[in-house]
């Protein structure tokens, strides 16, 4: 399982999918930037973490899951590189097992990225403007279990998404359910019913109530986990013809 | 000669239409063997269903001995393949391209070099592939195909996009691999050619069916001898060769003369050479016809033009 994980590693070099993964936290980072720089009063660090935790569970997650899964799909659809791999003597089950793990990988690095990127756009930002310099000091560890509590809740919007774009060729019925999940998600952000929308769990992490964050988490992560083995079974026993 | 591939009433269908029907195919050990068909004849619905990539509704495939549905992971350590779609990465260099395989096959580097060596790549391994032609690529796909030195390599359209140098290339390739490896090759194509000029062992297929198989040069010997003639006025030694009971036909290169059921040849140029001079007629040359893959074709039922043009 290792060598098939080192592999599905190695494929993102020079890849789009690796481009998207830095890319898609940075955005977030440039808005951090210029809103400090915009900032009339200090803000704790804490208010800082969590601006760019909320817009990224909120919509920059599902939309760049959305793009990666399409993304890391498409490296071995464009090429038509399944017949070549499935004819290798390698259980089929571990080839999709590896992207599933590279992919969830992929989103934690970017998560925390995102908020490595925000620390280090407002530290920048302090620089120039250090009346507005934030106050406190960083809570690492809180920052941590929020975005692993954001990961975990995105699990069943990544088993969906993942299943979407490697069990059609074509980019668009992953496309649209992503971005069809992402609008339904934005628009749809106060409905109590949202926290069971999979598009809108990971931002659920943010909720006051404990019952919100409790659920999401159940679903997102204990049905998201249920559903990423679901969906390698099937794929690995399905024709790719 | 032991089978490295057998195929027993392979069987698959893809909605209301048979792809491939009740296929029984033998490739010997060490045979270069060239699966002929035309487009859509269900050659590479059958290599897909040997290498495990498609289930078969009916039949059983054994490679080596193994059977593919009960083994499929055993059956494709034997086998290295290289498929029309080459599923390439084409951010990653040759090198690296090969690599992701190597690993997954439990490969030292020194194997991405060898194999490199052998198909001539070394010089471009460090490049990316989306800049590689068509032809590199398909190189770059044999090589990866021949990681692990496998017994058994199945190559479906292996000079498909070549240059006619590409082409020669392969051939040459081709023709001297089994000698070199001993590996099994099977081959499949549309080119009557491309088959005729590599292979040692031929299976042709029509609508999903095995038509014929066989060893190429005992196949050949099994048609009738012909002699082709070539005269001063070819019109004129038709109809005397046909008032004398010959069926001459006429050809590009003369007129093609089929022999009696247990006519020698050189009596019958003889006897031919005389009706023909005493009838007035000048006969320039005659001799037996080399006889073709073309030509077993023509033998084979509802299977003519299309072929034949094709080569």
């Amino acid at each position: 399982m290792i060598a098939v994980l080192s592999v599905e590693l190695r494929k993102l070099n020079r890849s789009l999918a690796a481009l998207l993964a830095v890319a898609a936290p940075a955005l977030i980072g440039l808005i951090a930037f210029f809103s400090l720089l915009r900032a009339q009063h200090p803000m704790p660090w804490e208010k800082w973490l969590q601006m760019s935790a909320g817009i990224w569970a909120f919509f920059m997650l599902p939309m760049s899951v959305t793009a990666l899964t399409a993304l890391v799909a498409q490296m071995e659809h464009a090429p038509r590189a399944w017949d070549h791999l499935r004819a290798l003597p390698v259980a089929r089950w571990k080839l999709y097992a590896a992207k599933a793990i590279c992919v969830v990988v992929l989103v934690a690095v970017m998560t925390l990225l995102n908020q490595l990127i925000t620390w280090a756009a407002i530290s920048a930002a302090t620089a120039l403007k250090p009346a507005v310099a934030p106050t406190g000091a960083v809570d690492a560890s809180k920052a941590l279990l929020l975005n692993g509590k954001i990961v975990a809740a995105a699990l069943l919007m990544i088993a969906i998404q993942l299943w979407m774009a490697l069990r059609f060729a074509s980019f668009v019925p992953a496309l649209a359910l992503g971005i069809g999940g992402t609008f339904f998600s934005v628009v749809a952000t106060s409905a109590k019913q949202g926290v069971f929308f999979p598009w809108q769990m990971p931002v659920n992490m943010l909720a006051r109530d404990a019952w919100r964050i409790e659920t999401a988490l159940a679903l997102g992560g204990g049905l998201g986990l249920i559903a990423l083995i679901a969906a390698i079974l099937h794929l690995s026993r399905r024709e790719v013809l | 000669m032991s089978a490295a591939i057998e195929t027993r009433g392979l069987s698959r269908r893809f909605g209301a239409r048979l792809a491939v029907e009740d296929l029984s195919m033998t490739v010997p050990e060490r045979a270069v063997y060239g699966f002929l068909g035309r487009n859509g004849a269900g050659k590479t619905t059958t290599l897909k269903m040997i290498l495990g990539l498609i289930r078969p509704n009916a039949g059983a495939v054994r490679v080596n001995g193994i059977d593919v549905a009960r083994d499929r992971i055993g059956a494709a350590r034997q086998v290295g393949a290289l498929l029309e779609a080459h599923g390439f990465y084409g951010n990653l260099t040759g090198r690296e391209n090969l690599g992701l395989t190597a690993t997954l096959l439990g490969l030292r580097k020194a194997e991405i070099d060898r194999v490199l060596e052998v198909v001539e790549m070394s010089a471009d391994a460090d490049r990316k592939v989306g800049g590689y032609s068509l032809g590199m690529r398909q190189r770059l796909g044999l090589a990866r195909a021949m990681l692990g030195a496998p017994p058994i390599l199945v190559l479906d359209e292996p000079t498909n996009g070549l240059d006619p140098d590409g082409i020669a290339d392969m051939r040459r390739f081709l023709r001297s691999l089994s000698e070199r490896t001993g590996a099994t090759v099977l081959l499949s194509s549309h080119l009557l050619g491309e088959i005729e000029q590599t292979a040692t062992h031929v299976g042709v297929v029509n609508d999903g069916r095995l038509v014929l198989e066989g060893e190429l040069a005992r196949l050949k010997a099994d048609l009738a001898p012909e002699l082709i003639v070539r005269t001063g006025d070819d019109t004129r030694a038709l109809s005397l060769l046909l008032a004398h009971g010959r069926s001459p036909v006429a050809a590009e290169a003369g007129l093609t003369v089929a022999l009696r059921p247990g006519e020698d040849p050189d009596q019958a140029a003889a006897a031919i050479t005389r009706q023909l001079v005493e009838s007035g007629a000048s006969v320039f040359a005659i001799g037996p016809r080399e006889r073709s893959l073309e030509d077993i074709y023509r033998r084979v039922a509802g299977f003519r033009s299309s072929l034949a043009e094709a080569a």
